[in-house]
């Protein structure tokens, strides 16, 4: 109800009496009701749902996204509570045959209920804003990795996470590595070094523009390759610079994904207005972004356009990849791969798509590259989802339907015959290992073993 | 001779409700009968809009005053029907000047709240609206529901002890040399609710007095006695949009013209309008012109029109009059003001009036007057109390708002329920039965449509203008099955499944003029889930049973066939 | 560097992976490009191929009787007879024990949820013993917080359309379900993991699990039908073991009434399909579009039709393009987005392939709902080889074919034809599009 009382006759305009409060500064753009028009109501999205499987309060994502949108007035401010047992796993939008921007609208739904009406004191909004902020926490932990690893690892410490946070005990933290990513970049010579070996790489190959500035990357590693899996990291590295790509790797913020999730739409600006201006720069410069991890890329690729309006927000979405699917569309990846083999580091792989891998249409391609590898089979172990969803699994409340999410995938894990396995994501990988125990690696390590063998950085170098 | 009734309105349109309501309210033993459903007429053939009085305030400064003063008063009685939405009159640049101050002006006179917004500040309230868009007025325009206003009232009529008879067509006018004494009324299902599957009866209802309000239709019933009644019906089209693109009612700020409305209704957006007089109201072409006009000419004030998706396109007939004589050639000339046509002084006929003209937000008030005339032939003493008794839905609809029960109904469907529900929000919801969402897109809940049910019957059509079940953008295609599994037991399977086809049918009806785009796409999987999935279109329970059943597949082990004998593979 | 494969199939529901299925028979690298989730969760699962003519006689006893009556541009007049039941065997050995109705060519009478019986040619196994020619009595069970089955109605409507036994339905609270709104694949993932449940019985010791407790609450209802329905939700990954559990726990058979969408006898039959898409070495690129093509100038000849030489797929604004010898078109109809439509025009949107529609819109459709719906007819008219067709009938494209919803001409919700179409076209095209390779 927009006026009830009417403003005096006065017939002139006055600006002081419209101070329209704004929630966020382009609000008007937040309207997505004329996003449920393509809604025809074939509940395809529900289906997909991993969360609405298992928890019956989730009420799917047809009524959190074009219902709840279809019935809300602009000045509407009551989202309904369900929207944060959303997992953002964004299954619901590779799944709409009518192309509802469902995670747009969860997200958006989700950033108006944290907005107005979670408490700000709370355990809950507390705990969320750590999680969704697990960049600015990560540094403190890797300065003193064995410490943190240490202290994370007590159970006094478990239990304190769970009672006073709400974060589940269940569940070990993610160890920091002794040396970050960035770290090593730096002490290898940064860019110019991966130029150096680039062009080398391209002599080698017998490219015919040995100068050539166009093979270059800025390599988008996200926070968790840095702090907790730099091999992931250095296997970028080193399989692009085969290629005879220079790498740069310049400065940048979370992608964003677990803000989204938590709602915490304020932070995720803040960090996709660094990431945008970085990432543009680097394009200008010739560069193509890839990145390693399958959140981050389609944070870049989808979230942002669909959030954002930074200049350059749409340039980065389109020049933004996927690491592997880069190369397979830049360079012959699986001819290359033809013939070779990784001894017997690797063998057979329970390979699981994460989500965000399947929304962009990349949920075939690691099974497809690495059959061209002598003696390595990827099995796919299914479509469901890992459960873990970021920060979701993370969270006390919902340990268990996280778990009950995954029974499926960790089934079929267990039901292969692989004892590796394999994903882009960092946190489904957390959830493979804490599921099955087995040992999980990323598509690149196995690409690095393949195409550049057990070649270590100091015999390279 | 002692009549069945003292007055007998015909017409269950807004001003035959609000008649009613009002003479029972005094007292007077009150009979309705509607031919269809009550809002079939020209009342639920609206757009929803509740005059600020703003559009008369330069042509008719008579019925601008007095839309004003009724809007007043409605947001007090209807307040659960009322969305204080607030309007616009928004002119565009090649839009004059001159008239916008006669606007403005108009306004003023006519003690309608208003004051100008510059452009920008006009987007800032409605985002979509042109970029090129010059100023504004702001008037207290509003949206109301016509179809629960209008049940409202009968409800309350009923509540002060009226009939109201539904699907009982008048098919004569009882007349006993110069004076009428009452109808002779067709039930399509018996009096009382109504049930599909019934067979129908006729029933002769006399009165002391008959007061006819049947709008368009005043002509025909008027010749069953061979009076004259020149009703110029004048259509116009209205296009419901899936969402609203506005929340605040949009004019264009200019002389007249068509397509120069749009009201945030509901769930919806309503494009409005022509006006073209007709000759008969039952019958006149509904083209896709029409439907192109409201979309396109709208689309200059709110471009993002031209890509929205329209769910249905439906046709009003407004129910013109203007004195023998007047001659206006342009519809849109005819004022919009009414006539109460006393039959005994026109016509020397007596014992019935005819009401012609009018517009829905001053029904109250005319509903009043014609009160007030039927009291003064009826020889009764009694005054109107309809401008201060809330209506039903209406008493306590602050508290409502207050409250914070949801009735364990997420919190946009509870939102929504309990406006449509008003104060009978609680008497409604509060079950300790599963209470899923019928209707989806609405967020119709099974408990309010058993509600509407216990109401009207087995009628899903008089269940929908209730609840507004399937009026969103499946356009039933998903819920109108369920909610007439709704019916059943209380109505037979027969029954239910002759109300689920009306139902189904009338939903089409509306749809088929926004086939194309997402629309199109929705009604081939409304057309493949009723007919593919359900194989409803050749029901064999329609075709009385003769399939042979023996003839099909019985299933891979052999089943002991109908006739006896084993089926061999 | 396009991403090369000898066939490409755009779509992935039934006709699209069936294609795809025939093709890799062959000895050929076969891909599947789909962009959103098929409508096969749309559909009731079963295999309708023909329950009536075009001119609504029926419901058809035998189907393939009536297929060699069909009209010109029909697409089983496209394909042949023969070619429909080559394609329902193909189906067959596919789907294995999962689906009946290959003993004979009578099609069979499926109880529906609004209660009506439809034709079908095959029919998940879920659903054998529902069989509305079996003259077993049955119970209809329904759920309280599932309204889009209402046992008792449906019950009386079947008995109304003649069936020969007696039906009656009841409704009863699901054991375990808490929310009014929760989704049936809920429903079904609480039998396929027999979870525990709580119930409204204090006077039980303990948590008895899903199908426990569902069968205990029907079994109080149980008189003496032989056999039991209930809506489709009987459990996803393990439906087979879920009906067994509860046709044992109950003592009478137990079937499947198919629903409206989301359909989970749709959702299996998908499974199913890709199942054997994988054990087939199909590739498989899902949620991303085809939004362009170029075609082989070189190959271009001066009177034929071109030849597509790439198809580009967009992935948020980066165009990937994919190469294959042969393409087939399975996009599906107004419903899958396959045909798309606007305010003047309807159109084919990838290839902008001919689609032959009434200038204006109001001969779009008839105003009988159920009457004889232009638009329900919309689609490609293809040849023989079923090649899509230009307006003055030559094809559009030498390597390009096109199966299922896309293809125009038919009726399928009226006729009960749209699963047979889809397979015998799928069928046809992909095996065709296999033997063009070069």
């Amino acid at each position: 109800m927009s006026d009830a009382e009417q403003p005096t006759d006065d017939g002139v305009s006055g600006d002081d009496e419209f101070e329209p409060i704004q929630v966020f500064p382009e609000a008007e753009e937040m309207d997505l009701r004329p996003g449920a028009d393509n809604c025809y109501k074939c509940s395809t999205c529900d289906t997909n749902c991993p969360v609405a499987e298992v928890d019956d309060e989730f009420p799917g994502p047809k009524f959190q996204g074009p219902e709840q949108w279809r019935l809300k007035r602009q000045d509407d401010q009551d989202v309904d509570d369900s929207v944060m047992k959303c997992s953002n796993c964004m299954r619901c939008d590779s799944a709409c045959p009518s192309d509802v921007p469902l995670s747009q609208m969860h997200n958006t739904a989700r950033g108006e209920y944290v907005e107005e009406q979670m408490e700000k004191l709370s355990r809950e909004y507390i705990r969320n804003r750590i999680l969704a902020n697990y960049r600015r926490l990560a540094p403190l932990g890797s300065m003193f990795p064995r410490t943190t690893n240490f202290v994370m690892g007590l159970s006094a410490t478990q239990w304190l996470g769970e009672k006073v946070l709400g974060i589940t005990g269940e569940r070990d933290f993610p160890e920091f590595a002794t040396e970050t990513f960035r770290e090593w970049w730096t002490k290898r010579g940064g860019n110019a070094t991966s130029k150096k070996r680039a062009q080398k790489a391209r002599a080698k190959r017998g490219d015919a523009q040995v100068r050539s500035d166009e093979k270059r990357i800025a390599y988008f590693h996200g926070c968790y390759a840095n702090y907790n899996t730099p091999e992931v990291a250095k296997a970028l590295v080193r399989v692009y610079e085969h290629f005879g790509y220079e790498i740069m790797v310049p400065d940048q913020h979370c992608s964003g994904t677990p803000m989204f999730a938590n709602g915490m739409l304020e932070d995720a600006r803040r960090s996709a207005e660094t990431n945008v201006r970085e990432l543009r720069a680097a394009i200008a410069d010739g560069a193509d972004v890839v990145a390693s991890c399958s959140s981050c890329s389609m944070s870049l690729r989808q979230e942002y356009p669909e959030l954002f309006d930074f200049e350059g927000t749409e340039d980065v979405a389109e020049n933004t990849w996927d690491a592997v699917e880069y190369l397979r569309v830049h360079e012959d990846l699986e001819g290359e791969l033809e013939d070779t083999s990784v001894g017997d580091e690797f063998d057979d792989f329970a390979y699981h798509a994460p989500c965000h891998a399947r929304n962009q249409g990349l949920d075939g391609q690691t099974t497809d590259v690495l059959a061209a590898i002598d003696g390595v089979d990827a099995h796919d172990v299914g479509d469901s989802c890992s459960g873990i969803s970021g920060t979701y699994g993370w969270k006390a409340e919902n340990y268990e339907t996280s778990m009950k999410i995954g029974a499926e995938m960790f089934d079929h894990m267990e039901e292969s015959e692989a004892k590796t396995g394999l994903t882009e994501c960092p946190t489904c990988s957390m959830q493979m290992e804490h599921g099955t125990g087995y040992e999980i690696t990323h598509t690149l390590e196995v690409l690095e073993a393949a195409l550049v063998g057990d070649a270590t950085e100091a015999t390279a170098q | 001779m002692a009549r069945d009734t003292e007055v007998l309105v015909l017409g269950g349109g807004s001003t035959g409700c609000g008649i009613a309501r009002d003479l029972a309210m005094r007292g007077l033993t009150v009979t309705l009968v509607e031919r269809g459903n009550l809002t079939d007429g020209t009342t639920g053939r609206m757009h929803g809009l509740l005059h600020s009085g703003g559009r008369y305030a330069v042509s008719d400064r008579a019925s601008a005053t007095e839309c004003i003063e009724e809007n007043e008063i409605l947001r007090e009685i209807a307040g659960h029907c009322v969305e204080e939405t607030g309007g616009l009159f928004v002119q565009r640049p090649e839009d004059s000047d001159d008239y916008f101050r006669e606007k403005l002006e108009g306004c003023r006179e006519c003690g309608i709240p208003a004051r100008v917004l510059s452009g920008r500040e006009a987007r800032e309230v409605e985002p979509y609206l042109a970029d090129d868009v010059e100023r504004a007025i702001e008037v207290p325009d509003g949206a109301v529901d016509p179809f629960r206003l209008c049940v409202a009232n009968a409800l309350d009529a009923e509540n002060h002890g009226a009939r109201v008879e539904t699907h009982a067509e008048v098919v004569d006018l009882l007349r006993d040399g110069d004076s009428i004494y009452g109808v002779e009324v067709r039930h399509d299902s018996g009096p009382g609710k109504r049930t599909h599957a019934t067979p129908g009866t006729t029933e002769e209802i006399t009165a002391d007095y008959v007061v006819n309000a049947t709008g368009a239709w005043a002509g025909q019933i008027g010749a069953m006695a061979d009076l004259e009644i020149e009703v110029r019906p004048s259509k116009g089209v209205m296009t419901i949009m899936n969402v609203r693109q506005v929340d605040t009612v949009i004019n264009r700020c200019r002389p007249k013209g068509d397509a120069d409305i749009v009201v945030p209704h509901e769930t919806t957006a309503i494009l409005g309008t022509t006006d073209e007089e007709v000759a008969d109201p039952d019958d006149y072409p509904e083209e896709g012109w029409e439907v192109d006009r409201m979309i396109d000419t709208l689309s200059e004030l709110i471009p993002i029109l031209s890509e929205a998706r329209t769910i249905r396109s439906f046709w009003g007939v407004r129910p013109l009059y203007e004195p023998p004589g007047t001659g206006t050639q342009d519809p849109t000339d005819i004022t919009r003001d009414f006539f109460l046509l006393d039959h005994a002084d026109r016509d020397g006929v007596s014992g019935m009036s005819s009401i012609v003209g009018g517009k829905f937000t001053t029904y109250r008030a005319m509903a009043e007057e014609i009160a007030d005339h039927v009291c003064e032939k009826l020889g009764v003493n009694a005054s109107c109390s309809t401008a201060d008794e809330p209506l039903p839905g209406s008493e306590t609809i602050e508290t409502l708002e207050a409250g914070m029960d949801d009735f364990g109904l997420r919190s946009p469907v509870a939102r929504r329920s309990k406006q449509r529900l008003g104060s009978r929000a609680s008497e409604v919801l509060e079950t300790e039965k599963p209470n899923p969402v019928v209707c989806q897109c609405e967020g119709v809940t099974r408990a309010e449509i058993r509600d509407a049910i216990s109401q009207s019957g087995s009628d899903l059509n008089a269940v929908r203008i209730r609840t507004r079940a399937s009026m969103g953008n499946c356009q039933g295609g998903f819920c109108c099955q369920n909610m007439a599994n709704e019916l059943h037991p209380t109505h037979d399977e027969e029954t239910v499944r002759e109300a689920l086809d009306e139902l189904f049918q009338e939903r089409w009806k509306g749809e088929r003029h926004a086939l194309w785009g997402e629309q199109l796409s929705q009604a081939m999987l409304n057309y493949a889930l009723h007919a593919t999935t359900m194989n409803r279109d050749r029901d064999p329970a329609n075709e009385n049973g003769d399939v042979d059943f023996a003839a099909f597949d019985g299933g891979r082990s052999g089943r002991t066939r109908v006739d006896g004998s084993r089926r061999a593979d | 560097m396009a991403i090369e494969d000898d066939v490409l199939v755009i779509g992935g529901g039934i006709a699209g992976a069936t294609a795809a299925l025939a093709a890799a028979e062959r000895d050929v690298q076969v891909r599947i490009v789909s962009y959103k989730q098929s409508t096969l969760r749309n559909a009731s699962g079963l295999i309708d191929v023909l329950g009536y003519t075009p001119a609504g006689d029926g419901p058809l006893a035998d189907p393939f009787e009536a297929l060699a009556a069909l009209p010109e541009g029909h697409p089983y007049e496209r394909v042949g007879s023969e070619a429909v039941r080559e394609a329902l065997a193909f189906f067959d050995e596919i789907a294995g024990d999962a689906y009946q109705g290959s003993h004979t060519d009578a099609n069979a009478l499926v109880p529906t949820h609004g209660g009506t019986v439809k034709p079908t040619a095959r029919y998940p196994t879920s659903t054998a013993a529902g069989l509305a020619s079996d003259d077993r009595d049955a119970l209809l069970v329904g759920f309280e917080t599932l309204p889009d089955f209402e046992a008792p109605l449906a019950a009386s409507h079947l008995e109304a359309t003649g069936a020969p036994f007696a039906a009656r339905g009841v409704t009863v609270r699901f054991p375990g379900i808490v929310r009014d709104d929760a989704k049936i694949t809920r429903y079904a993932h609480l039998l396929d993991h027999d979870e525990a449940v709580e119930t409204a019985d204090e006077t039980r010791a303990g948590e008895p699990t899903a199908r426990e407790a569902l069968a205990e609450t029907v079994r109080s209802h149980l008189a003496d039908e032989a056999r039991v329905g209930f809506p489709a939700i009987l459990g996803d990954d393990r439906a087979d073991a879920v009906r067994a559990d509860l046709a044992d726990r109950l003592g009478v058979d137990v079937f499947e009434v198919p629903m409206g969408p989301p359909s989970l006898p749709g959702m299996r039959l998908e499974d199913l399909l890709y199942e054997a898409l994988e054990a087939a070495g199909v590739r498989v690129t899902t949620g991303v579009p085809v939004v362009e093509y170029e075609t082989d100038d070189a190959e271009a000849s001066a009177t034929g039709p071109e030849r597509i030489d790439r198809v580009i797929v967009d992935r948020n604004g980066a165009e990937i393009p994919h190469r294959a010898d042969q393409y087939v078109l399975a996009t599906g109809g107004l419903v899958g987005k396959g045909v798309r439509s606007e305010r003047e025009r309807v159109f084919e949107p990838i290839f902008d392939c001919h689609v032959p529609h009434a200038a204006d819109r109001y001969d779009w459709f008839v105003d009988d709902v159920f009457g004889d719906q232009p638009y329900a007819r919309f689609g490609l008219p293809v040849d023989r080889d079923l090649r899509p067709l230009d307006a003055v009938d030559d094809p559009e494209f030498s390597n390009l074919r096109a199966a299922g919803a896309v293809l125009g001409g038919y009726d399928f919700a009226a006729e009960k034809s749209g699963s047979g179409v889809s397979l015998a076209t799928g069928y046809v095209a992909g095996r065709r599009a296999a033997e063009g390779c070069r």
